[in-house]
């Protein structure tokens, strides 16, 4: 794009988003919007400039634990990712707990850390869970991909796998993992929030935000949600900043979040593959266990993994607690799957708009970039606001978590359309549309389907995070309730099994991507 | 605290000695509520004679709790030679989980869920004494909804926190209502659909709620679960067997001074919460003027003629006979009012 025409699109830009907040501050000032509970830009600016001072103090709890949980999450990644570099195997028998941390619903994880640490520690715990996958992931793809000639240079020279981890791999995976790290700046902000809120912990804004939400002014929360997304921002547009001095790839955006397909190769024998599986899931359950064991607290507050399937299957009132844990499934996932549906419509609908009018397309990225950056405890209460307590606030939360990830799949994936199929369409006279209908859309299907995959756990999380704090629904709801009533089995019982769902949604995607690329490589 | 070492150098191993420094860096500062020790620290010169009491509060820092902050800012736990560490509440901070745990000796529970975890799950604790006689909880309505007893709910929409749900039924056979009779939508301790009169009545802290609903320009009026036959305390005080049988002499102490805290807030109802907003009530989210609002309307369901936390033989088996009806079976036992006598 030549220099005059870029800067075109960023007048046009700024216009827009000026636009944007004008409409905004009338549509505020004149409280257009559910009496109020939407309001003006200029009034959420003067309560926080009132609150400021708390809001420093609040502010500077929350990036503590968020750093802190930053830090150490990301050295415990790289060091993974390199132990799985150097022994594939370990990769393989880490396997089930690296997807139990990418598909875990946080919040499901909240009750069982407060219950095992003190102080700020669960918010450093969960911001450290937060950030580990996807700079594991991006590390790793980054250790991999490596030009296999440089390593089969070092070997020529007597080199070993350490020399080419020190020499070449390390060198090259530098650009992936500060991708890496630019996804899990906001990730740790929302894990510090989320343990904040949950544990009730002095300063923090998550605290602020419990204490806010029951005082009805929405402005405060207003102020709480922008200020949470600015933090998530800064992190986020810093890494952004070192990638971008790092790498020049831009093809290389959806690294961060893409799950890695675990090595080994297609012609394994299946007993050995099962074998691995199964190891896998030992080692996780082992992790479980052992965890258990390391916390050491009293039998009454845990469970084991023997100990969860024990309350729902033999004993007393086993009945009783499954009737309710299938209730709670019952409403949450029908949740899951329309929020997560119209979700990927909309980041597909973006998309082909963004390739079509790209001036709209520029104008509208700075509200999705805030929609992936924004922390989703601070504004669901926002969204429960505007759209009440009933489903739409559900669907819209979960498209709000979905989204931006999905939209980045998707529009790499039709950016990538093959010069040549267009050539053809356009050489018969096709028009844009038909470009479209008959080149971009087919080869954004299997980016379709990658967004999926990625986008379902995301939507679990979503609609967990609005049942519990505003339809009164569903599992987020049922963890709610049986911490309120002390029923220590289901709070074990609702997070294994949330995890377990996460996966499986996880599973579904990737069994349906692979049957699609089978047809479509096959054919 | 003797566990405090071991967990400590546990979790440290738990991190896998990564980020071990950085765990001890980020333990340090949170051992202790800032202000706690802070306040306290004014009379450290004879802090090796202090006893450390680490107390769990119910939620974050608010009226609820305005007895123990003036007990730690004017110095009554340090006259029993007490230094307390106060550990504040949230959503998913069971106070029971801190006493099995380790965490505290003390804490302030619901009845419900203490006699359901010594009943139901073999929890060794034991209740000592109740901050609130009546549990502030009940019925919350706008004035010219006209309800003032649960008669007045037949036909009605009234949002209850799930957690409630059983507690109110319960209320409604004990006064001869069908619970099928009134729709029961789920709650989550907000006052807008009320205010917006998308529902007629909600369950609530009626020493708080109010206010809320005041600020937005609407008259409240509200009725007690307990005035109405579902008879429980709240904020019990409970403790382990382990603190009761080892520090015995400290647990007096601290319901000794503790009951200084209520009865000198009750002298100026006033006056605390205004002295608090900088300080322990700072950056909570909350106003002053709810604060106030809460404090006065505690009082009464707070204080006792026999002194704060009196547990009478008659209201302890009107709990019994309350939570029996929602399938939550305690005996006499769980209650030990020997302390009380021996402030």
């Amino acid at each position: 794009m030549s220099g005059a025409s870029e800067r075109i699109l960023r007048i046009r830009s700024a216009i827009a988003i000026a636009a944007m907040l004008a409409a905004w501050e009338i549509v505020g000032r004149f409280e257009l919007i559910a009496n109020g509970a939407f309001p003006a830009p200029t009034a959420i600016l003067s309560g926080l400039w009132a609150d400021s001072d708390l809001y420093w103090r609040h502010i500077s709890a929350s990036v503590r634990s968020a750093s802190l949980g930053f830090v150490i999450g990301n050295v415990i990644a790289v060091l993974m990712a390199v132990l799985f570099v150097q022994f594939p195997a370990t990769e393989r028998l880490m396997s089930g707990i690296n997807i139990t941390l990418f598909a875990m619903p946080l919040i499901a994880v909240v009750p069982v850390l407060v219950l095992a640490f003190d102080g700020s520690t669960p918010q450093v715990v969960l911001a450290a869970v937060a950030v580990y996958y996807p700079t594991m992931s991006s590390m790793l793809l980054g250790l991999r991909n490596v030009d296999d000639r440089l390593v089969d240079a070092i070997r020529g020279f007597g080199g070993g796998s350490l020399a080419i981890l020190r020499r070449v791999r390390l060198r090259a995976a530098l650009p992936a993992l500060t991708i890496g790290l630019r996804t899990a700046a906001p990730a740790a902000v929302l894990g510090s929030l989320l343990a904040e809120f949950g544990s009730g912990s002095r300063w923090g804004l998550g605290t602020f935000l419990l204490g806010s939400l029951g005082a009805g002014d929405p402005a405060r929360l207003w102020g709480i949600g922008l200020v949470a997304t600015g933090i998530a921002g800064v992190g986020y547009g810093v890494f952004a900043l070192v990638a971008k001095v790092t790498t020049r790839q831009v093809a290389s955006e959806t690294l961060a979040t893409s799950p890695v397909p675990a090595s080994g190769s297609r012609e394994e024998h299946p007993v050995t593959r099962f074998l691995y599986a199964l190891a896998s899931l030992i080692v996780a359950l082992g992790a479980w266990q052992l965890l258990l064991a390391v916390i050491d607290l009293n039998p009454i507050l845990t469970r084991s993994p023997v100990g969860v399937v024990r309350f729902l299957f033999t004993e007393d009132g086993s009945g009783e607690a499954r009737a309710r844990l299938v209730t709670a499934l019952g409403e949450t996932l029908p949740a899951v799957f329309w929020g997560l549906a119209a979700g990927l419509v909309a980041a597909f609908v973006f998309a082909v708009v963004l390739t079509l009018l790209p001036s709209v397309g520029r104008s509208v990225l700075p509200f999705a970039l805030i929609s992936q950056t924004m922390p989703l405890v601070a504004f669901t209460p926002l969204i429960a606001l505007v759209f009440g307590r009933g489903a739409w606030t559900t669907i819209v939360v979960t498209i709000s978590v979905t989204f931006f990830p999905s939209f980045v799949t998707i529009a790499q994936g039709l950016a990538m359309t093959p010069r040549r199929a267009v050539d053809v369409v356009q050489i018969y006279g096709g028009s844009k549309l038909t470009v479209l209908r008959l080149v971009s859309v087919p080869s954004a299907v299997p980016y379709l389907l990658a967004a999926a995959r990625l986008a379902a756990p995301r939507a679990l999380l979503g609609v967990m995070v609005a049942e519990w704090l505003a339809t009164g629904r569903g599992l987020g709801n049922l963890l709610n309730e049986s911490r309120g009533r002390l029923d220590f089995g289901m709070i074990w019982s609702v997070a294994a099994v949330s995890v377990v769902v996460a996966i499986a949604l996880y599973r579904v995607f990737v069994a349906i991507d692979q049957m699609v690329m089978k047809r479509y490589l096959g054919g | 605290m003797e566990y405090t070492d071991r967990r400590t150098f546990l979790k440290t191993i738990a991190m896998g000695g990564v980020g071990a420094f950085l765990m001890a860096a980020c333990g340090d500062s949170s051992s202790s509520s800032p202000t706690a020790s802070s306040a306290s620290s004014g009379s450290t010169s004879s802090a090796a004679e202090m006893r450390q009491l680490a107390f769990q509060a119910a939620w974050i820092n608010d009226a609820e709790f305005i007895g123990y902050f003036i007990g730690i800012d004017n110095g009554y736990y340090s006259d029993e030679g007490l230094e307390i560490d106060y550990l504040s509440g949230g959503p998913d901070v069971i106070p029971e989980s801190s006493l099995l745990s380790g965490r505290a000796p003390i804490a302030l529970t619901t009845p419900d869920t203490t006699i359901k975890a010594i009943s139901e799950d073999g929890a060794k604790l034991k209740i000592i004494g109740t901050q609130f006689q009546k549990n502030p909880i009940g019925v919350v309505s706008l004035v010219e909804s006209g309800i003032n007893s649960p008669q007045d709910l037949v036909g009605k929409t009234l949002a209850v926190p799930p957690v409630n749900t059983l507690s109110v039924e319960a209320m409604f056979r004990l006064n001869d209502i069908d619970p099928a009779d009134v729709n029961i939508v789920p709650y989550q301790f907000d006052p807008t659909p009320l205010i917006k009169r998308e529902i007629d009545a909600s369950l609530d802290f009626t020493v708080n709620v109010p206010f809320s609903i005041r600020e937005a320009g609407e008259e409240a009026t509200s009725f007690l679960l307990y005035d109405y036959g579902f008879t429980t305390y709240n904020d019990t005080v409970v403790v382990t067997e382990e603190a009761l049988n080892e520090r015995r002499d400290d647990l007096v102490k601290f319901l000794r001074a503790s009951r200084r805290g209520w009865n000198e807030n009750f002298q100026d109802l006033d006056k605390y919460p205004a002295m608090f907003g900088s300080t322990w009530f700072s950056g909570t989210g909350r106003s002053v003027a709810n604060e106030t609002f809460y404090n006065n309307a505690a009082k009464d369901l707070i204080d006792h003629p026999n002194g704060v936390y009196t547990m009478t033989e008659e209201d302890i088996a009107a709990n019994l006979e309350a939570l029996a009806s929602i399938g939550i079976n305690g005996d006499r036992d769980m209650f030990d009012t020997t302390l009380l006598e021996e402030i």
